[in-house]
């Protein structure tokens, strides 16, 4: 498997077949002794901006401290929960678990739910189809 | 839904939603300055138009991704960005002028000046977005679309000399204005092809789930469907060459455009020119509307489908109300729909590169087309048309502003 071709920017899907983003950034652990391997997939801000430019990247996280879920960790979904990896990366997650969408849960609360006609009054949002 | 019945939506679609601001007013122009001489862009990017649109639904039908989905995967996030910067400011500046063009079929309705409609037009654009199905919104509007074929109608009634139309569409060099010919041929290829209906129509493809089975189909629809829109722009062009060419009026205002219509049928011309303006550029603002909140959505890989409910797929609902309330703000600041319709038609020729190349890079990966990759026949018309209108546009697009 080639890790850029096959994997970075793919399309990630959970357990209950959403969309919950994609493969902003790969976390690799380099040993002392071992070969270098792949840990997580990492999802989101500041792995994704850190790619195009340093700034953009302190810009999106300067933008996530006063605005939105105000999550400060980068999402990080480990290697080992990946199902499979084709054109799409299967994970075994639940999509809300990660961190992964709570940029979508925000705006859905925050925002589109307090529009009327938006639907959609139960409790979860956007993990069941 | 029988394959018959699909074709033939298909093709009523394509062709009721073919028409929008940028095509009208460009080929109005050409037609009113140059005759039938300026025939050939319209055929050459039709011709574009049907590749690419042909070469999107079998995208879609082979890979079930689409086109943008394909281009993150495949070209990764720092070409993205670059791609999302050029065609979202194009788009953008397309959403505005459409809207635009709303406001200005109602104001020659009602006699109240477009500015006062930018609000009203765009929060019925907004609500159809926020309530309305994806079929609502493909079949609907492009239904309403289809009394744009009053055009024909019109050109018919001018009584046009087929043998100088015929000769329109071989290029041919001008004889004076050079600058304003390539200007207007370059405004023309960038209403025809349009990177945001094939994002359109790709992610339509997914929406409606489409397989390998629906590649005859696809086919036939891109092939009849975009050949007969192309027909509709031809009309508009040769009904403004009669009416307007020999008395040498040039058209930048967007009532003049009407006298084509009125002049050819006295009745019910006005009413006819400003229903079609209205629905052709309904359905287009929608589309666009559609498109650029796909294209946000499909490239950061958020949930998105029109045909769900906006708390299930909150930041593509979010993306396209920001852009539909951005796009009133100059508007209702009075900015004129008409030059910003020849700007972003221009603009949409020079970055058509930036679209299509990586496109047909995708058409030839096996990865996403499997056996049904590109054969020599569309890599060689899609490259050479992009080419040239590229060339143009470059050249043209600063002339033209020296010029004026």
């Amino acid at each position: 498997m080639k890790v850029v071709h096959d994997v970075l920017d793919k399309e990630l899907i959970d357990r209950d077949d959403e969309p919950i983003g994609r493969v902003d950034g790969l976390v690799m652990h380099v040993g002392e002794r071992s070969q270098p391997r792949i840990t997580h997939i990492a999802v989101g801000g500041t792995a994704l901006w850190e790619r195009v430019h340093p700034a953009f990247a302190r810009l999106s996280k300067r933008l996530a401290r006063i605005w939105g879920p105000k999550r400060t960790e980068q999402v990080r979904i480990p290697w080992s929960r990946v199902k499979t990896a084709g054109r799409d990366i299967k994970l075994d997650v639940e999509g809300k678990e990660t961190g992964a969408i709570d940029w979508e849960i925000w705006i859905s609360r925050h925002i589109i739910k307090r529009i009327p006609g938006a639907g959609g009054d139960e409790e979860d949002d956007g993990s069941q189809s | 839904m029988s394959k018959v019945l699909q074709i033939t939506l298909g093709i009523i679609t394509s062709i009721g939603g073919f028409l929008e601001i940028g095509s009208v007013i460009t080929a109005a122009q050409a037609g009113a300055g140059f005759g039938y001489k300026l025939l050939w862009a319209i055929l050459l990017g039709t011709l574009c138009l049907v590749f690419l649109v042909e070469m999107s639904g079998r995208l879609a039908a082979v890979s079930k991704h689409t086109i943008v989905e394909a281009t993150r995967a495949r070209f990764g996030f720092p070409f993205f960005f670059i791609v999302t910067i050029g065609m979202g400011i194009v788009a953008f500046l397309v959403l505005i002028a459409e809207l635009g063009g709303i406001g200005l079929a109602l104001q020659i309705l009602t006699g109240i000046g477009f500015p006062w409609w930018a609000v009203p037009v765009s929060i019925v654009v907004w609500l159809l977005m926020w309530k309305g199905s994806f079929s609502l919104i493909e079949n609907g509007a492009s239904l309403l679309g289809l009394v744009t074929i009053s055009f024909v109608v019109a050109a018919f009634k001018l009584h046009p000399d087929w043998s100088s139309a015929a000769h329109g569409l071989v290029p041919s060099l001008p004889g004076d204005d050079k600058a304003k010919y390539w200007f207007v041929a370059v405004s023309i290829l960038g209403a025809s092809i349009s990177p945001y209906l094939m994002y359109f129509y790709s992610s339509g493809a997914v929406e409606d789930e489409w397989d390998e089975t629906y590649i005859p189909i696809n086919r036939v629809i891109a092939g009849i469907g975009m050949t007969f829109g192309g027909f509709l722009s031809m009309a508009v062009l040769v009904g403004a060459a009669l009416f307007f060419y020999p008395k040498g009026i040039q058209i930048d205002k967007f009532e003049q455009a009407s006298l084509l219509m009125t002049s050819a049928l006295p009745k019910w011309g006005f009413f006819l020119f400003a229903l079609s303006m209205l629905f052709a550029c309904l359905g287009a603002a929608l589309e666009i509307s559609l498109a650029i909140a796909y294209f946000f959505a499909q490239g950061f890989g958020w949930n998105w489908s029109e045909d769900m409910n906006p708390s299930r797929d909150a930041r593509f609902a979010f993306t396209y109300t920001i852009i539909i309330l951005l796009a009133a703000v100059p508007l209702l600041l009075g900015i004129d729909p008409v030059k910003v319709t020849v700007i972003s038609m221009a603009l949409t020729s020079a970055t058509l590169p930036l679209a299509i190349v990586p496109f047909l890079f995708l058409m030839n990966d096996p990865v996403y087309l499997g056996d049904h990759r590109n054969g020599w026949l569309s890599n060689t018309v899609v490259s050479v048309v992009i080419l040239i209108s590229f060339v143009l546009a470059i050249i043209s697009i600063p002339l033209e502003f020296l010029g004026s």
